[in-house]
């Protein structure tokens, strides 16, 4: 037990050392991060532009009101806004580590391969994704839309944790991929777009779409399936009862292929 | 010819003269790639069918090296010298055989493993690129959990040999080819490592800063009796810092003693170059073919040249019969050097000396 | 013209050739082609399902849907991104390569997205024109696109393309301000998404909205050949709109050598 909280003591430590490297780069150049922060507000800002055009002519989509829309919208933001800022150095495994051969650096280091690949980077371009989730689950609640409790406020903590589990291991599944067949990106995002999917009710979709959002890329149940537990008060063992059971069995399953994909790994030819 | 030093301190040497540090026994790795097609039909082609090619890198290599020694592992492009170091510092799995580095399989005790081994990758940098390089050393020691009093203890040593100072504070994307790989090989050293792997170490360095590495790696491999494993192109890192040399060809091992025995073995021939006044006759050629049986003749443009073994032909017998036999404008005599012999056995393999 | 031609040609050729060499980008591309339409066709079967009217923006529920996949197919073969080449050729110093070639750099990069443009068109966008027409008529029970519907809509396809490009270029000219092209293009990806009509018909924008994007070339990359093609607009309308497209290139046209005579003067000076 001691030598399991000694590293885990170990771990936050060299998250903190190896984040404030990071930091102390990205300070270097400041105008790329308000035009990052800035790209992911404005990509947002377009998303939500058609929602309020489309609900200047109808009052309802089947039967959601642009409230409740722009709550699922919001709230589908903050699960995916922390897997991006904590985890967003898997693209540049599927991207270019494999196949140039830059992984190497991690197979040499004493440390969890997973562990040091996300700690190398903390993407702040997230913060537009946070701010606007945060935004719109605020004023949903400020709104009336939503009702605040003490334990409506923990499911939601526990929502957008497993929500976050559940687009990391989709997109680990998905880097992994490279050490088969070198560069996974193409794969990878146009996968994780299917993540757009999930920003509107899943009933407006055909079946066959529905089945694959629920399963194989399980993105309905980061924010659309939970949100209805606020919403209109589903069942939460249908609900966030669900979401952390995928999210689990996601997680091994990626990390699973992760592990399986290192023993392939090639390296590169130097 | 300049001979090799012997440099592994003798009481070191003694004491662990029998342990294996690292032991290779049939390793063999395989790759398998993708057939790209050409042009236009290629293309198409390739949108439907797939054919596998197999390659193997590393083809049933067994060896064996010793705590201290420092041991050239040598080879042309392509014979396989990095895949062999990816494996014994765990980054690839090899298809068959063992691969044991103190005793454990790095690529199946990966941390424990990457605690033991230092690398270095002459054509990549571990450094953290954007930041001064003091930075780097100071998350190291934390990656390594290297304590307080070693972390100083080192730090000052690798400022002794590998003159750290004038740039530690310097961001690394600013350092020249020379300083990056110096304060790459601190960087691989500052957990202490027992094994240290350098791929290239000195490759597009100038004279100056190569002598420095070297003597850098003398110093370390003295100090700490670490093990070195070093693959180059330049000979000369070679001659002056490795006992052992291990040459590899196509994926297999075809030479593996030490450097002494492969110049007694190779080193004494000889070659010299005429270069006559005026083209000579029949007579005067088949004159010069009585020389010997293992005297070896190649027509130049406007000469010969001779090669032969110093052991069985003595260099001024040579010369006195080229010169009675006809007029010569010029003479060259041209030792064999550790490169000659690397040459021929890449070309001929180690069966003949020829 | 002829030896201009065979110049520039090869570029497009060899463009469609790379593009072809890679499988996995070839399905894929097909598949997130398809993923984007999808969504916001259920999006809007979903919105006409809740209209009380039926007609929204000016669009009934068939027009709509042929609006959505023709806007996601057209800005597919004509947004080519062209700065993006420019920000990885000053990136890796080829800039300078290219300005040492007896080649005009924006015709090269034009006709290498000209490259890409053909690729696109034969996967896929020409089978789901042809499939949409097809569903137009025998799904949708609308007549058939009469052939001068299809000659102007193809027409100002291709003068779309070449506002896009030769504004891509003007935007590309960035690359030699800021090292940061690449966040940017983000930022214009976005905006385009909108302010082209590709998300959501320009119709469906308030009144002077609609005003300021007529000053604006963005609706001439995507929204005008979609409303041609749908017979939105009358002949003479159509004839308008495609002449105020041809406008839009030579502005464009303008605008990049002013924009890349004075780069040019910096490099000159700075030394690349």
């Amino acid at each position: 037990m001691v030598t399991i909280m000694n590293k885990f003591a170990r771990y936050i430590r060299l998250y903190r050392i190896f984040a404030v490297q990071y930091m102390k780069t990205v300070l270097q150049s400041k105008v790329d991060f308000f035009v990052g922060l800035g790209g992911f507000l404005i990509s947002q800002a377009a998303g939500l532009a058609f929602l309020y055009l489309v609900f200047e002519q109808i009052p309802s989509i089947q039967d959601w009101t642009l409230e409740q829309m722009l709550f699922i919208y919001g709230f589908a933001q903050i699960p995916r806004g922390l897997d991006h800022l904590l985890t967003d150095n898997l693209w540049m495994v599927g991207w270019q580590m494999v196949i140039k051969g830059t992984f190497d650096k991690y197979i040499l280091r004493p440390m969890n391969i997973f562990f040091q690949i996300i700690c190398e980077k903390v993407q702040f371009d997230a913060t537009g994704e946070l701010l606007i989730g945060l935004f719109f689950v605020g004023r949903a609640v400020v709104n009336g839309t939503v009702h605040l409790t003490l334990p409506r406020v923990v499911f939601f903590i526990i929502s957008v944790i497993a929500g976050s589990i559940i687009y990391t291991s989709i997109k680990l599944v998905l880097a992994s991929i490279a050490f088969w067949i070198k560069n996974s990106s193409p794969l990878m995002t146009t996968l994780y777009d299917t993540a757009d999917f999930a920003k509107y009710p899943i009933e407006i979709y055909a079946r066959p779409i529905q089945i694959v959002l629920m399963t194989v890329l399980p993105f309905a149940f980061v924010a659309y399936i939970p949100s209805t537990f606020f919403l209109i008060n589903a069942n939460i063992w249908k609900t966030i009862g669900a979401e952390c059971i995928i999210a689990l069995v996601f997680w091994l399953f990626a990390y699973g292929v992760f592990k399986k994909g290192l023993t392939v790994y090639e390296s590169a030819g130097s | 010819m300049i001979l090799c030093v012997s440099i592994a301190t003798n009481n070191q040497e003694h004491r662990l003269m029998n342990e294996n540090v690292i032991e290779l026994k049939n390793v063999r790795k395989e790759f398998v790639s993708t057939k790209h097609y050409p042009g236009w039909k290629g293309a198409v082609k390739g949108l439907f069918t797939k054919e596998k090619e197999r390659k193997i890198a590393v083809n049933d290599v067994s060896l064996s090296i010793k705590a201290g020694e420092i041991v050239g592992y040598i080879g042309s492009n392509g014979a396989g010298k990095s895949t062999t170091i990816k494996i014994m510092s765990g980054i690839l799995t090899p298809t068959a055989g063992i691969c044991l580095v103190n005793g454990l399989e790095p690529y199946r005790s990966r941390k424990t493993n990457a605690k033991n081994i230092g690398v270095v990758f002459g054509q990549r940098t571990q450094l953290w690129w954007d930041l001064p390089l003091s930075e780097t050393y100071t998350v190291l020691k934390e990656v390594y959990e290297v304590n307080d009093r070693d972390f100083e203890e080192r730090m000052a040593f690798f400022h002794e040999v590998l003159d750290l100072q004038g740039f530690i504070h310097n961001t690394v994307r600013t350092l020249s080819l020379g300083q990056r790989m110096r304060a790459d090989l601190a960087a691989a050293l500052l957990h202490n490592p027992k094994v240290l792997y350098l791929d290239e170490p000195t490759i597009g360095l100038d004279v100056v800063v190569k002598d420095k590495i070297r003597q850098a790696i003398r110093e370390i491999n003295e100090k700490y009796n670490t093990t070195v494993i070093l693959t180059t192109h330049d000979l000369n890192d070679i001659e002056e810092l490795c006992q052992r040399i291990i040459i590899i060809d196509e994926g297999r091992k075809i030479y593996d003693s030490t450097l002494n025995q492969l110049k007694k073995n190779y080193g004494c021939r000889c070659s010299i170059l005429f270069e006559w006044k005026e083209a000579p006759d029949e007579a005067q050629l088949t004159a010069l073919h009585t020389m010997g049986e293992n005297v070896e003749f190649t027509r130049q443009d406007n000469g010969v040249r001779i090669s032969f073994s110093k052991n069985e032909t003595a260099v001024a017998d040579v010369i006195a019969k080229v010169m009675g036999t006809i007029e010569v404008k010029d003479i060259q005599i041209k030792e064999t050097e550790l490169t000659d012999i690397v040459k021929n056995i890449y070309q001929n393999g180690t069966g003949q000396g020829t | 013209m002829a030896h201009f031609l065979k110049i520039y040609w090869t570029f497009a050729l060899n463009q469609i050739k790379s593009n072809f060499v890679y499988r996995w980008g070839f399905y894929l591309h097909i598949l997130r082609k398809f993923l984007g339409m999808f969504i916001y066709y259920y999006l809007w079967m979903a919105i006409y399902a809740s209209s009380s009217t039926g007609q929204l923006g000016g669009f009934d529920r068939n027009e709509m849907i042929l609006y959505v996949f023709m806007s996601y197919t057209i800005s597919d073969i004509v947004m080519i991104g062209i700065s993006s080449e420019i920000g990885y050729d000053v990136l890796d110093g080829s800039v300078a390569m290219n300005l040492i070639k007896p080649i005009n750099y924006r015709w090269y990069l034009t006709f290498r997205a000209l490259g890409t443009m053909i690729y696109r068109i034969i996967v896929p966008s020409l089978f789901i024109w042809i499939g949409l027409e097809i569903y137009k008529v025998f799904g949708l029970g609308m007549p058939v696109s009469n052939p001068l519907t299809i000659v102007l809509s193809l027409t100002s396809i291709v003068l779309s393309f070449f506002i896009y490009a030769f504004f891509d270029y003007c935007f590309g000219m960035l690359a030699f301000v800021t090292t940061y092209i690449f966040g940017m293009t983000i930022i214009k990806n976005a905006a385009l998404n909108l302010l082209t009509g590709k998300l959501i018909p320009i119709s469906f924008f308030p009144l002077f909205l609609q005003k300021v994007f007529a000053f604006l070339p963005f609706t001439a990359m995507t929204y005008v050949p979609v409303m041609i093609y749908l017979g939105k607009y009358s002949e003479a309308e159509a004839f308008m709109q495609i002449g105020k497209q041809a406008l839009w290139v030579v502005i464009l046209y303008l605008a990049g050598s002013l924009l890349w005579k004075r780069i040019e003067k910096r490099i000159v000076i700075l030394g690349g």
